[in-house]
């Protein structure tokens, strides 16, 4: 862990705080995890932050997801985008962690690009919960959800493509 | 590794958000779509800008042959690289190069021009900048390219001319034209003397107050000017001391070849022929030339030079071409028994030679591992008395010995050559 700049280290800490933070969201709502459990992902955190490209993110993140799936049953609360905001945090600053070894300076440009991203892809997590919550008392239509998911990824997809700055050489936008 | 593969942060977002949903779909839970929903949308479009063409890289340096202290860029060349967002470079640190950044690392976004790395040589010499790693990614960060190993680039290093200027005039200038008052009669501007007139003696040369007193025709004489030719000897056969490049503590190499081009750059400057001939197992030899091609050709060679010991029997072929009149320094910290007797033999030709003494003052010798340290410094002393004792005996041979000082350093020393030269002498072959 020695070598790491200081942007990196702050790297580091998003990485290991991100799922920890999703996991407690449900505290919250008073539904406060297990000491086993949350011993468990911060293990797993801390190996992901240690090694952001190794599948210990994954492992962290699919633990949250099995806890919020079990420790709330029909449960569709605000709560959720602080989590989803924690699992997306986490999942950036990893990203950004692995552009280079840890002591490749972050630079200023590349994770201003990554947080406007991350805003923009975070505006997903809202627009799905609130569909949800619209939808919640609604006679349930099979395949609801995943069409709405679809959907937003389409929209976000052409967004993208139309608002991506292009390489100025190239002398257009995408 | 070349190709492109998908990264970590692809899989890992597709991975989850995959799950997520199946979970979402067999639980009849929501919150796990709106959990996993920005994550699917990082890697949907991870996917939806994945590359199509191949890129290749180069580095190059903007200069490769430079003085040392100069700085330059060692840029990266991408072509077909329209898929690639984000450069990643990671260079090796080199002996006496300081890079900007300064652990050589850079991670920026392609097509600002910005992943070029600042070099800047602190030591002549032949520089071999370390191995790149360089990695390539696309937008948002789906796919990588590399890293991808590239070989450093080779840089000829010339010493920096340390400050150096003389007015002293040479000791025997015997060339053609030159800034040198000459010994002899001849076209020049340095008054030499009044004599009475000779058919094809020049009108404007006649002294008509002297022609009147003495009821004869009587023209001023002046002192030819002419160049001359200097051989620099530079002692290569080992370093002494520490080098901290251009800014820091000199190795008793580092004075040699400094002070060495900074002479040869001095003459050369006022017309003079220099050559060079390096006492070393490379022999590197230049013969006498000016202008400043010939400068080039010097420092160059200068460059090149590397501390090794000779090989036997090479020793005994130690021969200097020189004429007479040529001008012999010998830039030496005078450890070599070797060099000493070159010196010596060259004094003894009747050529005005003198010794720069390189040696550091606080120059250590490099010991063995395991070497007791009193021994060594026993060892140290006794050398540097045995060559106190070398200087001495050359100083009585009439050769001067001087500390490299920069400007200045050789005035005195070449007035008094040339003082000596006007005065009979017996010269031994």
């Amino acid at each position: 862990m020695t070598g790491w700049t200081r942007g990196q280290a702050l790297l580091r800490v998003l990485v290991l705080a991100g799922p920890l933070l999703a996991l407690y969201s449900t505290a919250l709502i008073g539904s406060a995890p297990a000491g086993w459990l949350a011993a468990l992902t911060a293990v797993l955190c801390l190996a992901f932050a240690a090694m952001p490209e190794s599948a210990f993110g994954s492992a962290a993140m699919l633990l949250v997801l099995a806890w919020w799936g079990i420790s709330l049953r029909d449960g569709l609360h605000p709560e959720a985008l602080l989590a989803a905001a924690g699992l997306l945090m986490s999942h950036v600053a990893a990203l950004l962690a692995s552009y280079g070894p840890g002591d490749l300076p972050v630079d200023g440009a590349v994770a201003r690009t990554w947080l406007r991203r991350a805003l923009l892809v975070f505006l997903v997590a809202p627009v799905v919960w609130a569909l949800s919550a619209v939808l919640r008392d609604q006679p349930e239509a099979p395949g609801i959800w995943l069409a709405g998911l679809v959907a937003a990824i389409a929209a976000a997809l052409v967004a993208s493509a139309a608002f991506a700055v292009r390489s100025p050489d190239s002398g257009a936008s995408r | 590794m070349t190709g492109w593969r998908a990264t970590a942060a692809l899989s890992r977002s597709l991975v989850v958000g995959a799950v997520g949903i199946g979970l979402a779909v067999l639980a009849g839970e929501p919150v796990l779509v709106v959990l996993t929903a920005p994550l699917i949308m990082c890697g949907a479009m991870g996917l939806a800008y994945r590359p199509t063409r191949t890129p290749r890289l180069a580095t190059r340096l903007d200069h490769s042959s430079l003085h040392e202290g100069q700085g330059t860029t060692s840029r990266l060349v991408l072509d077909d690289a329209d898929d690639v967002e984000h450069v990643t470079r990671v260079a090796a640190g080199a002996p006496y190069v300081a890079m900007h950044p300064s652990n050589g690392r850079l991670g920026r976004m392609a097509g600002h021009g910005s992943a070029d790395v600042e070099v800047s040589p602190r030591r002549w010499g032949r520089r071999l900048l370390g191995e790149e790693r360089i990695g390539l990614s696309t937008a948002w960060a789906g796919y990588r390219w590399g890293p991808v190993p590239m070989i450093g680039d080779e840089m000829r290093v010339v010493p920096a001319t340390a400050p150096f200027d003389s007015r002293a005039e040479a000791p025997q200038p015997v060339g053609l034209v030159g800034a040198h008052r000459s010994a002899r009669v001849g076209t020049g501007t340095e008054f030499s003397g009044i004599r009475p007139f000779q058919p094809g003696d020049r009108l404007r040369r006649i002294h008509w107050r002297v022609s009147v007193r003495t009821d004869r025709l009587h023209v001023t004489t002046s002192r030819a000017e002419e160049d001359t030719g200097v051989l620099l000897v530079v002692d290569a056969l080992a370093d002494h001391g520490r080098s901290e490049g251009v800014d820091g503590a000199a190795s008793s190499l580092d004075l040699t070849v400094r002070a060495a081009a900074a002479i040869a750059e001095h003459h050369l400057r006022q017309g003079d022929r220099v050559a060079l001939r390096v006492i070393g197992r490379g022999g590197e030899q230049v013969g006498y030339g000016a202008g400043p091609r010939h400068l080039r050709v010097l420092l160059g060679t200068l460059a090149g030079v590397r501390p090794q010991e000779l090989w036997d029997g090479q020793l005994d072929r130690l021969r200097f071409r020189t004429s007479a009149g040529t001008e012999v320094i010998v830039l030496s910290p005078m450890l070599s028994e070797a060099v000493a007797t070159a010196t010596a033999t060259l004094v003894r030709r009747g050529l005005p030679t003198l010794v720069i003494d390189t040696l550091p003052p606080d120059a250590v010798p490099g010991v063995a591992e395991g070497t007791d340290p009193l021994l060594a410094d026993l060892a140290w002393r006794m050398r540097r008395i045995e060559r106190e004792q070398v200087l001495a005996r050359l100083s009585g041979l009439g050769c001067p010995v001087v500390e490299w000082r920069g400007p200045g350093t050789l005035d005195d020393v070449l007035r008094r050559l040339a003082r000596r030269s006007q005065l009979p002498r017996v010269r031994i072959r």
